[in-house]
């Protein structure tokens, strides 16, 4: 069902094509997503497990399916490294139960959709099907374990696959997963109770946002701001990084990014000193010139007459 | 889905006849994916009934839809008789707006060969994609809807390679490959247009739902299937700068002396001024389009 020969003619096939070369472009530290070589429209990926939470340090792996009607039908997402938030090998429901979920939209992609699975990993699953509530105890054995090596799923080209992907995560990846450095475990709860409402649709709904920007960039100043800023320590990192996409809709949505406008904020401040600098200058050099010119057509006149 | 295929479409609320189909079958629950079921049936049921774009159909076949039904919508037919020779009808899907526009569109360039227009068109095309590219848009991710759009205006010129027949526009415009690339090309322009002026867009949007700008493009325009209100219609209009007249059939009645018609144009905002909508004869529409309440169609004068 999957080995089926793909058409070049399908638009599906050059927007995977132009997605991969994306990916490629603008890799990230959290999640690194390549198709198999026979097949674009199945894909191997592996997320990091969100900093500052039971997850962190862990490399979890998993598998994409793309419908042929992509981008009008939306990827399907299944885990393959056990991590006590989401059952392996069964497809993943992003959206919470009795919530009405919002459309796909081909402005969405595959990156769009691995930044709000991860941003998804803390948040209470709510009994949705194909999610499990470990603990945390166990959660963080898992992702202990979830480095150890990659899972054996597949083919022998998609294992091959899965294997480079992991080597590559692991260089990149924290070295170690600092199980005793639990600082703040009283306040995870309140954070994941209010994290709840953020669904797939909310983060993926990235068509603002910084899509073009290589996103590693933007998420280390936010990460940074945040470590300066100890007040925000019910804010992780990861959630920060996730609001870069969220849009400002909803409750959690807009306390997710406050830490960011901060962080422009000591920017903004200089830059607007230097343009208005800038711009008296400007002024000034006008208003000579103009000055001149005319006083200058004055005398111009005044010889003339 | 909307019920157009009813005789007596008009008589309920667009919303409470518009049942949104989210094509979610990978990340839905069992329950969601019965429902996904049923939609992809009530779709294909569908599309066996109606193409995309349908033949171009004399307006007596309104007339006949309503035989048995409400007197005042015949009377209005035959008032739209006086004006409109052919009606040409697409499949309510959703994108029934955004198809008829396209055929409409497509269909006067081939008949007018207008250059002068399909060069104004690619400038607020391109003018659109800085829009969706300043708002942050990542160009993988509409690109191929602009240039699957911007080959269609392209081959509807004639006298180059690729130049097609009105056939071959009828049969790409029922071309899912195409049709769908090319609504969500609309759906794109519309969503910008809405988006850089969202202030302006924003009380509308108020009126219609509880929706902030930003909500609504993501709910009511990018995703597919989703109708078209005059919102989207003003957007695309001002978008693309193309006039579009709407021309409304519904049961209310102006009283007294007979019955009439009634029809808004929709005109492009000029140097970045509200669409300065109304029944000014400055412009005139070359599209028109039928309202039923839930489904547009597309009108020919006479």
């Amino acid at each position: 069902m999957a080995e089926d020969k793909y058409n070049l003619k399908n638009p599906a096939v050059k927007r995977i094509l132009q997605e991969v070369k994306e990916m490629q472009s603008n890799p990230s530290d959290d999640f690194m997503s390549l198709p198999l070589e026979e097949n674009i429209f199945e894909w191997q990926f592996a997320i990091r497990g969100p900093g500052e939470t039971e997850f962190e340090g862990g490399i979890y792996h998993g598998r994409i399916q793309l419908p042929s009607e992509y981008p009008f039908k939306p990827p399907s997402f299944m885990l393959l490294t056990p991590n006590g938030r989401f059952e392996t090998q069964t497809k993943i429901c992003l959206s919470i139960s009795n919530h009405h979920p919002e459309h796909w939209q081909p402005s969405w992609s595959v990156r769009t959709a691995l930044v709000a699975l991860i941003a998804f990993m803390p948040t209470n699953p709510n009994g949705a099907l194909g999610s499990l509530d470990y603990k945390k105890e166990e959660r963080r054995t898992l992702a202990i374990k979830s480095r150890e090596a990659p899972p054996k799923f597949g083919t022998p080209e998609r294992q091959k696959l899965i294997d480079e992907i992991h080597e590559c995560m692991l260089s990149k990846a924290p070295p170690v997963p600092q199980v005793n450095s639990s600082q703040a475990p009283e306040e995870q709860p309140t954070n994941i109770d209010g994290e709840a409402q953020v669904n797939l649709q909310n983060a993926g709904a990235i068509p603002t946002g910084e899509v073009q920007n290589p996103p590693v960039a933007v998420g280390d100043r936010i990460v940074e701001e945040v470590h300066e800023v100890p007040v925000n320590t019910d804010t992780s990192p990861a959630n920060v990084r996730a609001s870069r996409e969220v849009p400002s809709s909803g409750l959690a949505d807009q306390l997710l990014q406050k830490p960011e406008n901060r962080a422009h904020k000591a920017a903004d401040d200089r830059l607007f000193t230097l343009a208005a600098v800038g711009l008296t200058i400007a002024i000034v050099v006008l208003l000579l010139k103009k000055f001149l010119k005319s006083s200058g057509h004055g005398a111009l006149f005044m010889d003339g007459s | 889905m909307q019920n157009k295929d009813g005789p007596q479409a008009d008589g309920e609320l667009e919303a409470a006849t518009s049942n949104p189909t989210p094509d979610f079958d990978d990340w839905a629950k069992f329950g969601d994916d019965d429902i996904m079921q049923q939609q992809t049936a009530i779709r294909a049921e569908e599309a066996e009934k109606a193409p995309f774009v349908g033949d171009k159909e004399p307006l007596s076949s309104l007339a006949a839809e309503y035989q048995s039904g409400s007197p005042i919508l015949l009377e209005k037919i035959k008032v739209l008789g006086e004006k409109y020779a052919a009606i040409r009808r697409t499949r309510g899907d959703g994108n029934c707006f955004f198809r008829s526009f396209m055929f409409s569109y497509l269909e006067h360039i081939l008949e007018s060969q207008d250059r002068a227009e399909v060069d104004r068109a690619k400038s607020n095309v391109e003018q659109c994609r800085k829009t969706l590219q300043s708002l942050g848009y990542a160009d993988f991710t509409f690109e191929d809807f602009f240039a699957l759009f911007l080959e269609q205006l392209e081959s509807v010129l004639q006298g180059n390679g690729t130049s097609i027949s009105q056939e071959e526009l009828l049969l790409r415009s029922r071309d899912q490959s195409i049709s769908d690339y090319v609504v969500m090309f609309f759906r794109f322009v519309t969503s910008g247009e809405i988006r850089k002026r969202s202030e302006f867009f924003e009380p509308f949007i108020m009126g219609l739902t509880n929706a902030t700008v930003e909500q609504f493009c993501k709910s009511s325009v990018e995703p597919m299937g989703e109708e078209s209100d005059h919102v989207h219609i003003t957007a695309l209009s001002d978008a693309l700068g193309v006039p579009i007249r709407v021309v409304y059939l519904d049961r209310s009645s102006c009283d007294s002396a007979g019955v009439s018609v009634n029809h808004h144009d929709f005109i492009p905002a000029v140097g970045g001024l509200p669409n300065a909508s109304g029944s000014t004869e400055t412009v005139s529409p070359f599209i028109t389009l039928l309202y039923r309440p839930g489904h547009y169609d597309i009108l020919y004068s006479k």
